[in-house]
């Protein structure tokens, strides 16, 4: 990772860098000199031969690897820093002049000092936008740099966007936009910008994978341009036939409103090496409780507590399992978040109670505009300890947002967070349960009367305009919010907190999810590439809406949504205040029964869905990965974003179109084999494979190679499944190996910190299916057993032994399908945490 | 009537089986005989009877788990001595929940299940005998109901029947009205006409006395009265002013009237040779309104009251006929085969929920009320809309209050059985779409008595 920081020398004050975001300050290596002329300097970046060559006039950064230029930095010369100045008002027409007098009078002496060189332009010391007023008091502060990627055609991620995987340049239109926006309605492949920002992106060819994080809170734009991005396919071919010597180049160039340039770049050379150095920096997704990986039950608004009731009695009857049911704004009092409202939620505790006796748990809202009541308890707090964000005149800033007027806490202020956290107390927050969690909403923030409905930018956070922390904001809230919740288990419990908004390093404290989306056809296939996106960036938690947030779905797309909700990590219904009721079972008896399909199969995948955050949460891979991930030398995966992996082994195409009859899937890999996990029916890899679907299907593969544990004992919740056995699901390639993971710990708490849990690789080598232990040094016991074990494109053994962990060994029984190569061993009944053997003859 | 609970005794056979089947019925053990091997109930498959609940699913079916959560499909019978006996999902054994009233699903999970049974067999049948006398109850007074209904519906059928032969009546009457309104407007028409006809013809016949005579007998009779002598005579000088009575009986010679005869020695020389009286100036009789003329006023008069008269007559029949077609319409309105939903009509029922006050007159409409004061129409009456097999048990009405993203406020109000007559429960599911809760003795159907309770000890 090379850091690239440009400040002022000197500035007038002191400019913005962000804060808390970085895990740690990374460590720093000196680099050694390796040549030096006039004009610039060669330095040696350690590793692999790689250099820097800084030059001088002009100012540019090549770095470099062997002879070939990885990344280059103001090559196009785009390098820009509006310094900090003093205001000249010598141009101030005669009518303004009596407005700003004295202003001028405590200028006047300073305005000597001013660079002669600059010049006053329109809206460089305030901008009016519609009826909104910026005050700009630092005028103007941006800063730019551009980026050349050599050899590159494809670049990803600068999350929130609703937008393909792969980014479009921006050479006819806007620039992507980085600023957190509450956006109502939001619409499909453009470059605006939505709730969260993420200034990271990634470059990729089949050689390398780069990536730049542009560690700017401000607002930011990105331009893509590209001199590939005009060729006709017909046009590159020609350049190849004719030899063309122009290599593919992809240009970037950032432009941040205020703030410093500090830019890390991440050279790889693989995916995974991308997103490990980008873990190093600001962190690895939280490990989620188990049962936040289940299904989630959410509508605005279930109206009440016997809602509640019949909505879980709802999910028995017709046995769907579900995890946690939501309550949305509606269950406040007046909108006073922390309290409930007195008739319709009278009884918080008797409910969660209600629901803790099924092994479910609930999440209520609290978002970050607060009430301007002084007869609420928490406005008095905020307000008498100055906790609230300022106007630029020094009063409490208000805007209008659900409660009518509210203030805003200034969670950029570390004694405000903690504050904020320590009201999650269960003395605190009345009537709340540690089944209760928490969801933060509108904290991009939304400002129903704000610019573009969000906070004037020259709001203060203490010393600092609302114009530098903006895209923060949001995720400081989650971060308070995922303190208050550990906080209020004495450190004991893992948090859960889904946000709207998000910056980079948000997958420190929790889910995202994609906003308000709509129930159509097309943002249920733009769900794919949305969430593709923040998963390359280090978000592995996200979702979207099941069923679309806004309108009314089709049962059609309600099932099929579904379907790929299942296979996507945060896996919720919601739906508007607006719409009608959508519950599972009020399709009709053959919807109800597709969607109970859906969910059971998410259910019954937990133990790998558990293992994939866990080894997120250790090593920062992401959970849904695009194609190229896994295979980043086959250009025929660099475009897909309808279908995607999780982890490494199981391959999801999701019917996404209304009224298929089928999909085509590509199956990866030269030499792989590809399971359908339904059918068992085996399809070679590098492929594209035609696959007939009806209503049931979801085209889910397990790659030829690895073992999947899952549990098929399907309950009501998935506490509810905690203790029972798996079946592993081994799918053999075509050497005959395959290997997988188990992780189990106690699902909810921070004890696997102190190695209380089982981590196994399951190995199938020679014919021989063995648990190895992966963690000698932790602790932890569970009742699990294994039930079952399915070998796909096993041939027929004569004899099965299983040798336990003492040795002892005993003939299982086994059932053999021909037809399809499926060996399934009945009932081997070893403990899931021992060392064990099967050995096929 | 009464009607009885009957209690079903069914005495286990501890001792039948010499090993007992986890998780199935005694109409189910002929399946689980011990033998070699047990043959899954839907035949597919031969297993070891050791197979049987031993934690692993072998048959598709899933009836070689009855008392395990092994197999997806499969459930387990909870015999709930004391209480109903029923099936739960296989699913639900050993889940740490308690499903089962006597304990049976979590016979291997770490939670400790009370056995309650007995106590809820006991309120259940508690709540099955209070259901039962809210019935005996219901549907005495449903009888009463109907009864009344019975009646209410020939009040109302022979209401109808008054109401339209009041219309009938109306109807002739405004036949009538009609002829003599007719009659009137052409009497004043004729008049306007002879009037218009005398002015023009006034010179031509002045010349000869039968002539004069013709002219000034208006109405024809063949003499000559005060009136007709006021309509036409005046004084030389003052032409406007009408003939006193006394002056028109002087010329009449005396009397108050005279015939043609008299006229020619009398009257006509006055009128043609003295300086006193003249006939009328027609032309300027022209130019003042012809309705001046008394005989017109008159005329006019008779007309106009004629006119009153018939509209009178008309409104009369049409409010009549807007009674009976309004009363047609709600008669036309279903009220179940006994007419047992009659009453309901005309009858508003109340209910608070949180800051919302809902109305609901039954077959009209349904409104909600906020503590301000707003009103708000959640639905007109729309259709019954419960199932086929009872069409009464639900009604819909539609077309409230456009809302606020489209469509209008509909409420679908379900009728259940009970002693009064009263709304239970509101709520509003989506929005603006209600569900009300209506109570009611009519909704008791005999069918309810059927459902009891059997427990087996």
């Amino acid at each position: 990772i090379t850091r690239v920081k440009i400040n002022e020398l000197k500035p007038l004050k002191p400019r913005f860098e962000v804060p808390d975001v970085l895990v740690r300050e990374p460590p720093t290596e000196p680099l050694s000199l390796l040549s030096q002329d006039e004009n610039g300097v060669v330095l040696s970046l350690g590793a692999e031969s790689q250099r820097v060559i800084v030059s001088a006039r002009p100012f540019r950064l090549d770095i470099m690897e062997g002879r070939d230029v990885l990344m280059s930095l103001n090559s196009r010369g785009l390098l820009a820093f509006e310094h900090l100045r003093m205001r000249k008002d010598t141009h101030c027409p005669l009518t303004c002049i009596l407005l700003f007098l004295y202003l001028l009078t405590s200028l006047f002496v300073q305005q000597t000092t001013k660079d002669e060189d600059d010049k006053d332009e329109d809206g460089m010391w305030e901008e009016t936008f519609k009826s909104h007023t910026d005050g700009k008091p630092n005028g103007p502060s941006a800063i730019s740099l551009d980026f050349s990627l050599p050899g590159v055609e494809h670049v990803y991620g600068i999350p929130e966007h609703a937008e393909t995987l792969r980014l479009k340049t921006t050479d006819n239109g806007d620039p992507y936009r980085l600023y957190n926006l509450d956006v109502f309605q939001y619409e499909l492949f453009n470059p605006m910008a939505l709730y969260g920002a993420v200034p990271v992106m990634l470059a990729h060819n089949s050689q390398r994978t780069t990536g730049i994080f542009w560690l700017n809170a401000a607002e930011t734009w990105v331009d893509i341009s590209s001199n590939t991005a005009g060729k006709t396919v017909f046009g590159k071919m020609l350049d190849y036939v004719q030899g063309s010597s122009e290599t593919p180049q992809t240009d970037v160039r950032w432009i941040s409103e205020s703030g410093i340039i500090d830019v890390f770049i991440m050279l790889g050379p693989t995916p995974k090496d991308v997103f490990s150095q980008y873990a190093s920096l600001t962190g690895t997704q939280s490990f989620p409780p188990l049962s936040s990986l289940a299904y989630h039950q959410c509508r605005w608004n279930y109206n009440d507590q016997e809602d509640v009731k019949l909505v879980d009695a709802g999910f028995d009857e017709h046995d769907i399992p579900y995890d946690f049911i939501w309550l949305d704004i509606e269950h406040t009092d007046g909108k006073r978040y922390f309290t409930w409202d007195p008739h319709k939620f009278a009884t918080p505790k008797e409910m969660l109670q209600g629901i803790m006796d099924k092994k479910r748990k609930m999440v209520a809202i609290v978002d970050p505009h607060i009430k301007v009541d002084s007869n609420y308890k928490i406005h008095n707090e905020i307000r008498s300890r100055g906790f609230y964000i300022k106007n630029k005149d020094g009063g409490d800033y208000e805007g209008w947002c659900w409660p009518g007027s509210a203030g805003y806490p200034d969670f950029t202020c570390a004694d405000m967070r903690s504050w904020w956290a320590s009201m999650f107390a269960y003395d605190q927050y009345g009537g709340s349960m540690e089944n209760l969690y928490t969801w933060n909403d509108m904290n991009e923030p939304s400002v129903f009367n704000g610019p573009e409905v969000t906070m004037h930018k020259d709001a203060m956070h203490g010393a600092w305009e609302h114009r530098d922390v903006h895209n923060l904001y949001g995720f400081y809230v989650q971060m308070a919010t995922a303190e208050g919740l550990i906080q209020r288990s004495g450190g004991v419990e893992r948090p859960f907190v889904l946000t709207r908004a998000f910056f980079a390093g948000s997958q420190r404290y929790g889910a995202v999810w994609t906003g308000d989306n709509a129930a159509e056809w097309d943002h249920l296939k733009i769900s794919i590439p949305m969430c593709l996106s923040l998963g390359l960036v280090g978000i592995s938690f996200c979702g979207a809406d099941v069923g679309g947030f806004f309108k009314s779905p089709s049962s059609e797309l309600l099932v099929r949504w579904y379907q790929t909700g299942a296979y996507q990590p945060f896996f919720r219904a919601h739906a508007h205040l607006d719409t009608p009721r959508r519950e599972p079972w009020l399709f009709g008896p053959e919807n109800t029964a597709l969607i109970r399909e859906a969910v059971r199969q998410r259910y019954t995948l937990l133990p790998y869905w558990y293992l994939q955050f866990y080894q997120a949460h250790c090593t920062g891979q992401p959970v849904m990965r695009p194609l190229w991930v896994e295979y980043p030398q086959d250009p025929a995966t660099f475009a897909i974003d309808d279908e995607f992996l999780i982890g490494t082994d199981l391959l999801v195409h999701p019917v996404t179109e209304e009224g298929a009859r089928g999909v085509t899937a590509y199956l990866p890999g030269k030499n792989e084999v590809w399971f359908d996990v339904n059918t068992f029916q085996k399809h070679n890899g590098a492929q594209n494979l035609y696959i007939p679907v009806t209503m049931s299907s979801i085209p889910v593969f397990q790659r030829g190679g690895s073992i999947i544990p899952r549990k098929l004992r399907v309950r009501r919740s998935s506490t509810c499944m905690e203790h029972d056995p798996y079946t592993l699901f081994v799918a053999l390639n075509p050497q005959r190996t395959a290997e997988g993971e188990l992780y189990i710990d106690d699902g909810h708490t921070f004890n696997y910190e102190k190695k209380e849990f089982i981590h196994r690789k399951l190995f199938f080598a020679n014919n021989i299916l063995s648990s190895i232990n992966l963690a000698p040094d932790a602790k932890f016991s569970t009742q699990s057993w294994i039930e079952r074990v399915i070998i796909l494109g096993a041939s027929k053994p004569s004899k099965v032994t299983l040798q336990t962990a003492d040795g002892q060994e005993s003939q299982l029984e086994f059932e053999f399908d021909s037809s399809m190569s499926v060996l399934t061993l009945r009932k081997p009944g070893m403990n899931a945490g021992e060392d064990w053997k099967v050995m096929l003859q | 009537m009464r009607f009885y609970v009957f209690i079903a005794s069914v005495f286990c056979c501890a001792f039948a089986d010499s090993r007992k089947i986890r998780g199935i019925s005694s109409s189910y053990k002929r399946f689980y005989r011990e033998r070699k091997s047990f043959l899954c109930i839907d035949g597919s498959k031969l297993i070891p009877f050791e197979q049987v609940n031993d934690d692993y699913c072998d048959c598709e079916d899933g009836s070689d788990e009855p008392g395990t959560s092994a197999c997806p499909r499969g459930r387990f019978y909870c015999t709930n001595l004391g209480f109903r006996p029923h099936y739960i999902p296989s699913s639900r054994v050993n889940d740490g929940i308690c499903d089962c009233c006597d304990a049976s699903d979590e016979y291997n999970s770490h939670i400790r299940c009370q056995k309650t049974c007995w106590n809820l067999g006991q309120r259940e049948r508690a709540y099955v005998e209070g259901q039962m006398r809210t019935l005996d109850e219901g549907l005495r007074l449903k009888q009463q109901l109907i009864e009344e209904g019975v009646l209410l519906w020939r009040e109302k059928q022979a209401q109808l029947r008054e109401l339209q032969q009041k219309a009938e009546d109306l109807h002739l009457k405004v036949e009538e009205h009609k002829k003599r309104k007719h009659q009137a407007d052409q009497h004043k028409e004729q008049t306007l006409k002879t009037l218009q006809a005398g002015g023009a013809g006034s010179r031509q016949h002045n010349n000869t006395a039968s002539g004069l005579f013709q002219f000034l007998d208006n109405n024809k009779d063949g003499s000559i009265t005060v009136d007709e002598v006021q309509a036409r005579v005046v004084t030389i000088h003052d032409e406007k002013r009408l003939l006193s009575e006394n002056e028109a009986v002087a010329l009449l010679g005396g009397g108050r009237q005279m015939d043609l005869t008299m006229f020619r020695h009398t009257l006509w020389d006055t009128l043609t040779k003295g300086d006193n009286v003249k006939i009328r100036d027609t032309n300027a009789a022209l130019d003042s309104p012809v309705v001046e003329d008394p005989l017109l006023m008159a005329a006019d008069r008779a007309a106009k009251w004629e006119a009153t008269n018939l509209k009178k007559v008309e409104e009369a029949y049409e409010t009549v006929n807007m009674e009976i077609s309004d009363l047609q319409q709600k008669l036309a309105i279903d009220y179940g085969t006994d007419w047992e939903f009659l009453f309901l009509n005309s009858q508003c029922y109340k209910l608070q929920v949180y800051e919302y006050t809902y109305t609901l007159c039954p077959f009209n409409q349904v409104t909600q009320e906020n503590t301000a004061g707003t009103q708000v129409s959640l639905g007109t009456w729309g259709m019954w809309a419960g199932e086929p097999k009872n069409q009464y048990s639900q009604m819909v009405y539609e077309n409230g209050e456009p809302c606020w993203q489209g469509g209008s406020r509909t409420a679908t109000v379900t009728l259940t059985c009970g002693t009064e007559t009263a709304l239970r429960s509101v709520k509003e599911p989506s929005k603006c779409q209600y569900i009300m809760d209506f109570q009611t003795p009519v909704a008791c159907q005999p069918v309810l008595k059927q459902r009891g309770i059997h427990s087996e000890l």
